[in-house]
């Protein structure tokens, strides 16, 4: 092996090594960029966030739907201010105002309740104003002092409201045979 | 012969070999020092294959998972045109097929036949199967308005819905009696419409 055949060898295998490498830069390169967009889609596509804010609310509506028609006995204040923490608007305005006697009522009567929301869909969504609709069915079972535990069955409307901590409820209205619609 | 040219060779060998010796070393030199460039370089352009491919794909599984995940399969709401498609054809079905007259008893099972499949066909049939000697009979009238639709979930083919009713009946000359219903509702697509293959009062 002499310096003249390293030469004679090296001069193609590094103008070789050399496209190759540039190939494989640019294939990164390429590779990189079309991942990225990728992703900027996936992240920015409106029909996704409008989707996840859609699920969102529904978790969310099930929950404080589920807080809304559970109490009970014993901790019945405690019930009351979870009843707030899971309301906005004029519904929290609503409890806040009638939490007195409601606590009194409640407590007249040792009501404990218990309600599982059975299904439910959002029917409306503005992601921009921060405002749903969603229906549900709740099965809440109710038992008071000295009394046989029984099983309510309700269909309700729910309207929510986005917060700075999430989204709660802002009114809840039972749907009552006939279509009228009382508010509760 | 062999001694000759190997006396020969020798001091002609040797004084080439010292005077191309300086020359092959810088030469050797330079190569190592290129090879050694050039390793260098194939190290960091390796990695930053790497590198690249590992980012690349990491962003790609991150795009994957934002774009095939419940939520974004899920077209309720998302898609206003199917949502609302699927919500009346929905609705008309519950609302034909849970509605029947003394004189219209047939109509009402043709619908049903048309609209119901599956499962929901089957608990359909053994249902009204009794009913309807009596709707005849006892001159039973049944309306059913749908009052709330929801649609909880939504693809191509397959659609979960909540409906809430309401369910008008009249016997022969009483007064008439209005009762709420609330059905969970699988529905799929079949030929372009939707057909109800599941119900389930909740």
């Amino acid at each position: 092996m002499s310096g003249e055949e390293h030469a004679v060898v090296d001069v193609p295998e590094h103008v070789l090594g050399r496209w190759a490498s540039w190939g494989a830069a640019a294939a990164a390169a390429l590779f990189l960029a079309f991942s990225g967009w990728q992703l900027w889609q996936a992240e920015t596509d409106e029909d996704l966030a409008y989707a996840a804010a859609r699920d969102t609310v529904l978790d969310s509506g099930k929950r404080h739907l589920e807080t809304l028609n559970s109490v009970r006995s014993g901790r019945i204040e405690d019930g009351l201010a979870r009843w707030r923490a899971a309301s906005t608007g004029p519904l929290r305005d609503e409890l806040r105002r009638t939490g007195r006697s409601d606590a009194a009522t409640l407590a007249k009567a040792g009501t404990t309740a218990r309600a599982k929301v059975t299904d439910a869909a959002v029917v409306r969504l503005d992601t921009r104003a921060g405002t749903a609709e969603l229906i549900a069915t709740v099965h809440i079972r109710v038992s008071e002092r000295g009394g046989a535990p029984t099983t309510d069955r309700k269909r309700l409307t729910a309207g929510l409201e986005r917060t700075d901590d999430g989204w709660k409820l802002r009114a809840v209205g039972a749907v009552p045979a006939e279509g009228g619609k009382d508010d509760s | 012969m062999t001694t000759s040219t190997r006396d020969a060779d020798t001091p002609a060998a040797h004084t080439a070999k010292t005077e191309a010796n300086p020359a092959a070393d810088a030469g050797r030199n330079q190569c190592l020092q290129l090879r050694g460039r050039l390793a260098a370089s194939r190290v960091v352009l390796a990695a930053a294959l790497a590198v690249a491919v590992l980012a690349g794909g990491l962003m790609l599984f991150g795009a994957y998972r934002l774009t095939s995940d419940e939520s974004a399969q899920n077209h309720a709401l998302t898609d206003r045109e199917a949502t609302e498609e699927v919500s009346g054809e929905v609705g008309d079905a519950l609302a034909k097929v849970f509605s029947y007259t003394p004189d219209g008893v047939r109509a009402t099972e043709l619908d049903a036949r048309r609209l119901l499949r599956g499962e929901a066909a089957t608990q359909y049939r053994r249902l009204y199967g009794q009913l309807r000697k009596r709707v005849t009979e006892q001159k039973l009238t049944l309306t059913t308005r749908v009052v709330h639709t929801g649609v909880v979930s939504l693809d191509d083919h397959r659609a979960r819905l909540l409906v809430f009713l309401d369910q008008t009946s009249t016997r022969d000359g009483d007064q008439p009696s209005t009762a709420a219903a609330q059905l969970a509702v699988t529905a799929e697509r079949r030929g372009g419409e939707w057909r109800i293959v599941r119900l389930a009062a909740r």
